[in-house]
Parts: C-alpha cells; structure tokens; sequence
C-alpha cells in the first residue's frame, strides 16, 4: 500500500515516536474531513470513503471496503472523525515504515479494530484480513499465532496480542541498530574502545 | 487503470438496528456482540494528544522575557544580532551626517532601517538612571536624550574608545513603516530566543531594559493579525485540500448518480457542494490574478 504522492495525506508528519499528528495536522485534517462530509454529519458514507481511499492510496476496492466494515463496526454504513483520524494515522505509519511503532503504542485500538467479533480475541483470519494495512507477512503472522498463542485457541487475546507487540518492537529496534552499524561502522569501532 | 465504482455500494439496504442509518448504508448485519459489551471505545482523543505543539515552539515566551544583551553586568543592553554601527572616533561625525542628512536614502535600503530601527529602540530601554549616569561619564552626548530633546543622532563612546551612532527614537518611529515593523518583531524574537541560551550570567539590571522592550513589542500593531496568521491553515495547503476534495467528490457524484439516481436528494446536495467549492476556487484564482 502506498500514498499518493502529492496528495494531502501525504504532507501530514507522523510523529515518529508517539505515532501521533501534531494539533495542527489535526485540525488541517479535521477542514479536509469536513470538505469531504457534504452531507453535514460529520460522518463519510461508503461512497464517499471509498473515492477518499482509492484517490490517496493504491488500494483496491476489496481492501476498501474490507477497511470500511472494520472501521464501520456498529454497521452504520458510515465513519466518523475518529475513524477517519484512526485510518490515516494508520495509512502514514505505513507509508513511513512505523508499523510495529504504531501497534506497539495504540495497541489497544488496534486489538479492537482487529477483534471483530467482539469477542475480545482475534482470529487468525482476521488478523490476515487485515495484514496488508500493517505490513505483516503471512508467514510472519503464522509463526506470531504459533508463538504467542499461550492459550492454545488459536486466538490472540489482548494480553498475547500485547507480547507481540512488544516483542516485535524489540525486533524492530534491533533491525534499527543493524541499519545503523552497517551505515556508520566507524562510530561502533569507536564505542567499542 | 483506475477501477470504476461500483454498484453494489449503493445496493446494500440500510440496517433497521441503527439509529443513525445512512442512505447507503452497509448491509451485512450488525456484529453479534452489542456495543455494550464489546470493548471497542473511542480512541479519536487519545489517539489526538499532541506530543509537542508547533504552535507553541514558535511563539516565544512571555513569562520567560530573556534579555537578549550579551553586555557585562555595568554596561548598556544591546541586542546581540542587531547590526551595531560602530566606528572609530573620527568615523562618527561622518555617520552621525549620514543618518541626519540622507533618510530617503535609509527608507530605500531595507537593512538601514533594520540597524537604525534596533539601536534607536536602544534609547527606549534605557533606564533613566542609567542615562544620567551615562551622561555624568561621557558629558554632553546624553543630555538631549536625558532632556527629552529630539535630534537626528546620538553619539555613545563605549570604554574601548569606539562610538556607536544612534538614531532618536521618534524620527525613526515615524520612519518605520509597518513592515519593518513587524520584521523588527520578528528579530527581537530570534534574538530573545537565542539568549535565552546563553542566559545564566545576566544580572537584573541588564534584565529590566529587555521587559521594557517586550511590554513594547505587546503593543505592535500586527500582533492581532500575525496570531490569526498563525491559526490559520496556509493557503497553499488549503487550496491542495480543496483541489482534493474536488477531484473526490466529482468522482462521488458519478457514482451517486448511477446508484441513486439524477433526482436523488443526496445527488443533489453533492452536486451543490461541488459547486460551492469550485466557486470558492474560481473566487481564489480570480483574486490572486488581480
């Protein structure tokens, strides 16, 4: 999945840390949400959602409307603000590789967006379904099953869900280091010493 | 390739169960857990906190009020960054023509209006004290200020026998006009910032001229539009939002007329805010040509 380039998602800064738009993104964010609700209720209906989505990213009409009923969870037929903000913070951390980040520090919305039964679990199905917003390979999310499923029903509850997020931030950070050693080798010599 | 919309966007029925059903709405049912029990909440304002607010970085801080001198504890407080015109005893006669003699010269030079502008605000923040206590080392070359006298210039020997040229602050006031002003502003909130770097070693008496100097700078004239400036979106970024947002919507409207049809409410509500917007563009582009 990638943004649009030049559109005005694409403008907005992630911050990198808190996975967060500064106030000012928001409220630039909230004139664009509101240029797009031409109904005046403050909501998107599918329609409008799906050109919104298909113009800024190269999403197909599958992977939309699977977004739309996540993020559509009371079966509405539309989304608020808070979805909308949801979404686009979740497009962005895509699009600057923050993935792990941002399940890492909203780990509680994303279990919720992820659960969709309601059940307080999440499936493995689902958790695939969804697997292309957050970059998460099949393999990856099987072996994730395979691990931290502790309690042996195929499902991730929130606390099993939280030790992968954990743990894959770690691994995140590690790869980070990496990244950063083999770019500048001299200064780990240094340290060393 | 772009993908045409579809219509089955349109042909789902709306849920009987919900309040707020939309016209198009999504037709499968509602999640088996009610919303109750699930323990989805709203994330919108948790997710919104602001780790650092660029809004605040910008505007420096009244409470803190630094003082931007850099002098010793005895001395006069001089802006750091502000061009001093400092020249050799024999020098100064010369500029204090200079300044007297050719101010349509000074209105024409932008960064002549910088220098003079901050040194005469110099005479602003000095403490009467201070002055009389200048005037009693350096004789004659403070009594007009002291005195209240306009003229075109003052002329101030530091210890180190260099003389620093200054304007009278009235002439200059007037000279000023507002953009150099608000530059004037702007500079003296660099310059507070950076001091505020440095700010360990000042002593209080280097710090009252400064407070002068920042309950001045309330009264600019522009600090009402420079923070409604600030508030507001920029227009580059409004216009790409509503360029945007028209592009969408007229993609919207080709699907709402083949779901729901020509005559449809919606349709038309659409078709009127498409309108609205492209006015509102042609009303910018028309604006900006003049």
């Amino acid at each position: 999945m990638k943004l649009k380039q030049g559109s005005f998602l694409w403008y907005l800064y992630l911050d990198k840390i808190y996975c967060l738009l500064s106030v000012r993104n928001v409220k630039a964010l909230i004139e664009y949400f509101h240029l797009l609700d031409v109904h005046c209720k403050n909501t998107l209906n599918d329609v409008l959602f799906f050109h919104f989505l298909h113009h800024v990213t190269n999403l197909n009409r599958p992977q939309i409307m699977f977004i739309f009923d996540m993020l559509d969870w009371n079966a509405v037929g539309e989304i608020g603000f808070d979805q909308f903000y949801m979404l686009v913070c979740i497009l962005l951390s895509h699009q600057n590789h923050l993935e792990e980040q941002f399940i890492y520090r909203h780990s509680r919305p994303v279990f919720e967006l992820l659960d969709l039964d309601g059940d307080l679990r999440i499936s493995l199905d689902n958790f695939r379904l969804y697997s292309f917003l957050f970059n998460i390979k099949k393999q990856e999310l099987e072996e994730l099953f395979h691990d931290f499923d502790f309690t042996g029903d195929h499902r991730l509850n929130y606390k099993e869900f939280k030790l992968f997020t954990i743990f894959s931030i770690d691994k995140y950070q590690e790869r980070q280091k990496a990244e950063k050693e083999k770019k500048y080798p001299l200064k780990k010599s240094l340290q060393t010493r | 390739m772009e993908e045409k919309p579809s219509k089955e966007l349109f042909q789902r029925p709306p849920v009987a169960s919900s309040g707020s059903t939309g016209p198009l709405a999504d037709s499968r049912a509602p999640h088996p857990a009610s919303p109750q029990t699930h323990p989805r909440s709203d994330w919108g304002p948790g997710l919104a906190a602001l780790p650092t607010s660029l809004h605040a970085r910008r505007s420096p801080s009244p409470g803190l009020a630094p003082d931007p001198c850099r002098q010793p504890a005895d001395s006069y407080s001089l802006p750091p960054s502000a061009p001093l015109v400092v020249c050799d005893p024999q020098a100064s006669l010369k500029s204090l023509v200079h300044h007297g003699s050719d101010e349509s010269h000074q209105q024409s030079d932008i960064r002549k209006l910088w220098t003079t502008a901050t040194l005469s605000e110099m005479n602003l923040n000095l403490p009467l004290s201070k002055v009389s206590e200048w005037s009693d080392t350096d004789g004659s070359s403070f009594c007009h200020q002291k005195n209240g006298v306009d003229s075109d210039a003052a002329d101030w020997e530091w210890d180190d026998g260099e003389r620093v040229t200054l304007p009278s602050d009235n002439s200059f006031k007037q000279e000023l006009d507002e953009h150099t002003l608000l530059k004037l502003e702007l500079h003296r909130g660099r310059s507070q910032g950076s001091s505020l770097e440095e700010g360990d070693s000042r002593t209080e008496a280097e710090k009252s001229p400064s407070m002068l100097s920042l309950s001045i700078s309330k009264h600019t004239p522009h600090r009402a539009y420079w923070t409604e400036q600030q508030n507001r979106l920029p227009l580059p970024l409004t216009e790409l939002m509503e360029n945007e947002a028209l592009e969408i919507l007229t993609k919207a409207l080709q699907s709402y007329r083949s779901g729901i049809g020509r005559d449809h409410f919606l349709t038309m509500q659409l078709q009127r805010s498409i309108e609205g917007l492209k006015k509102r563009r042609n009303k910018r582009l028309h604006v900006s040509l003049r």
